[in-house]
């Protein structure tokens, strides 16, 4: 599958994301990046009180060589997100690094 | 009221009346609970697994959430497999599970499990309630969530403390209201409009939706030849004048020859799963493809759509349908073309005319099919049976199928026969399963015993994993491996030991009588039909090849040919 291909070559993409701060949320989102085929080369969190809602915002460079936008929709899909933009893509440079 | 009453409050108020599940330390308090009140019929399953699987069946028979309970740890774990094939097959169904308590989370306690994190890629959603005040609000947006827009699991793990808390309930949350919007649908009725060879590609999604009737009344008035998928087997019912059956690996020649022929794909409440596809260069290669869906993820999943709407089935059809109505198709070649390749190209297996020949198994689910009340459920298991149940049985509604299509789950059959069972307790139900699936949930036999039900069991015995086999046989050199049966146990003796009166037929001619016995019989009753062991599924296609490489009997490998290898 393309998780198993040179990253260099891979396509890279920047997404942001807003997702409600349950428990679990991150793993849960990081796991549907995985098994949809792409791999986390970035990922920056910041949670955020909005009235008594904890929400988090998400920033994520990932790499994939399948369709982004299917990845996206299955992002949507998830009950505790709440929006999903991508950002143009652009190709890896960088080594990957999960912050 | 505690947590533990506020959940049976809930049910009851959500008319929910049955529930399967299985008690231990971390769940104990709705046990408890349960004790008092006589609005919930609990079902006590023998293994958690069985409670999940049951949940399903009933579920998938009545359309409506199926629940079930179990406790933290191995209790958890056993639930995995029935709600991994719940979400893949979009059943709505409630997990509920005791938890270690809020303070022990975290410190290896006892029948700790890591409930949430385990089960992430199984659910359409999960909670882990921290607080009891949480816990009734949860509660709604869970089931509203399991039952809405594509359906599926919703895994609720509650810790033992908040089960014993005393809940305040906080406001309810917001819930999405169901989409029952309409897309235009002028793109698509001018993509029909101007093919000349339109197909009908219909699945599971279809009664999901609860749009059996609308999509009944489309298929008639388009006049679209149709195939369906393993899940959508019933949805045009009995008597459609265009249906060509199931497409896909084991699907029939004249489906699988449409679907190459079309000019035009209109896929509804369908995923194209590989097992319908075959190997996706070479599906409908002349086709544009309109995909109708109530889940967007799955637009150009597999498959670029020419045209993709999102919406609700029920609109979407009948929107369809009443321009369609005003205006038909003008598609009789196509229709006539279809229907001849039906004659000559659908599922046909002979009935054996020489009364003290073996069963085989096409023979018999045909026989089957005869004899058996229109309302009647079949809960298949996996294999071989599986397959010459979906080709050969005539369904007439797709809620009489109960088959795991997702998962592929051997050991389905029997408890979802189960809370088929329990959802239509006047229905004929009947587990059809093979010598393998049997022995997964055998333990069940306690269960339909305990509560007396009716349910009809009949046993296809190859002596072997027959599907296995096939494969092994076909496209492994014949060599095969760990798919001998042959020390099976006395199937019959088995069902008597849980007092369930049993027996068997080996001969083409006890095969109206078997089964009419069985069916008169008031209570539950197993048949074990020996069926001979070579016996293949045809036609079929390799796994990864192309629907067109179909390969019937005639191709089959000589049986001397074989090698024993275990
Ligand atoms: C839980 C599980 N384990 C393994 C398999 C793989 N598998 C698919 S069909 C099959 C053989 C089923 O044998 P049986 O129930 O006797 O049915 P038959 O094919 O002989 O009709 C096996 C092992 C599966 N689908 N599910
Ligand atoms: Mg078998």
């Amino acid at each position: 599958m393309s998780t198993q291909s040179h990253p260099q070559q891979t396509p890279s993409y920047t997404l942001t994301c807003r997702m409600s701060h349950e428990a679990a949320a991150l793993e849960r989102l990081c796991q549907v990046v995985r098994i949809r085929g792409f791999r986390i080369a970035k990922m920056a969190v910041e949670s955020v009180l909005e009235g008594t809602d904890e929400t988090l915002d998400i920033a994520l460079t990932i790499q994939g060589a399948r369709p982004v936008a299917v990845l996206q929709s299955q992002l949507e899909k998830l009950h505790t997100v709440a929006e999903v933009k991508l950002a143009s893509p652009a190709l890896a440079h960088a080594a990957s690094r999960i912050a | 009221m505690n947590g533990a009453q506020h959940i049976l409050d809930t049910f009851h108020r959500h008319s929910i009346q049955t529930v399967f599940g299985y008690p231990g330390g971390c769940i104990m308090p709705l046990y408890d609970a349960l004790v008092d009140d006589v609005r919930v019929e609990h079902v006590l399953c023998r293994h958690e697994q069985a409670c999940a699987l049951a949940a399903d069946g009933y579920a998938r028979a009545s359309g409506e959430l199926g629940v079930c309970i179990a406790t933290s740890g191995p209790g958890a774990t056993n639930l995995i497999t029935g709600v991994a094939n719940a979400h893949r097959d979009s059943i709505p169904m409630l997990v509920i599970t005791g938890q270690v308590p809020s303070g022990l989370i975290g410190t290896d306690a006892f029948q700790e499990t890591d409930v949430l994190g385990m089960t992430l890629g199984i659910v359409k959603h999960s909670y882990l309630i921290g607080n009891a005040n949480e816990l009734p609000a949860i509660l709604e947006e869970a089931m509203a969530l399991a039952q809405s827009g594509r359906p599926g699991p919703v895994w609720i793990d509650i810790p033992k403390d908040v089960l014993l808390a005393g809940t305040t309930p906080t406001p309810m949350r917001q819930s999405t209201p169901q989409d029952h919007s309409c897309p235009n649908l002028s793109g698509a009725l001018a993509m029909l409009r101007a093919a000349k060879k339109p197909l009908l590609y219909s699945g599971g999604g279809i009664s999901l939706a609860h749009a059996e009737k609308n999509f009944r009344e489309f298929a008639q008035c388009s006049g679209l030849p149709a195939v369906v998928t393993l899940k959508g087997i019933g949805n045009a019912g009995k008597h459609s004048a265009y249906n060509l059956g199931m497409l896909g690996m084991h699907g029939s020649r004249a489906a699988n020859r449409a679907v190459d022929e079309c000019d035009l794909l209109l896929v509804i409440g369908a995923r194209l799963d590989d097992r319908a596809t075959g190997k996706l260069d070479g599906f409908a290669p002349n086709a544009r493809t309109i995909h109708i869906d109530a889940d967007a993820a799955e637009f150009n999943k597999l498959r670029d759509a020419d045209l993709a709407l999102r919406g609700d089935l029920n609109a979407i059809l009948s929107g369809l349908s009443a321009a369609l109505q005003e205006a038909p198709l003008a598609i009789s070649e196509w229709q006539k073309q279809c229907q001849t390749s039906r004659t000559t190209g659908g599922f046909q297996a002979a009935d054996n005319e020489e009364p003290l020949a073996p069963i085989t198994g096409p023979a018999f689910i045909r026989q089957l099919s005869r004899v058996t009340p229109d309302d009647t459920v079949i809960a298949c298991d996996v294999g071989q049976h599986q397959m010459w149940v979906a080709q050969q049985y005539q369904f007439d509604h797709p809620r009489h199928h109960l088959t795991s299509g997702g998962l592929g789950t051997m050991g389905f059959g029997l408890p979802a026969a189960i809370g088929a069972q329990f959802a239509n307790r006047q229905s004929t139900v009947i587990n059809v399963t093979g010598d393998g699936s049997f022995m997964m949930n055998a333990q069940e036999l306690a269960t339909i015993r305990r509560y007396n039900l009716p349910l009809k069991l009949i046993i296809m015995d190859n002596q072997c994993l027959g599907m296995v086999r096939q494969q092994q046989e076909l496209f492994y050199s014949n060599r095969e491996s760990q798919i001998d049966l042959n020390d099976n146990p006395d199937f019959v003796a088995m069902a008597r030991a849980f007092d369930i009166p049993a027996l068997k037929i080996e001969r083409t001619d006890q095969i109206r009588r078997g089964v009419e016995t069985i069916l008169a019989y008031n209570g539950p009753m197993l048949l074990h039909v020996a069926i001979a062991r070579e016996e293949n599924v045809w036609p079929v296609v390799q796994p990864g090849g192309s629907n067109t490489d179909m390969i019937d009997e005639t191709r089959r490998t000589p049986a001397d040919n074989k090698e024993q290898v275990a």
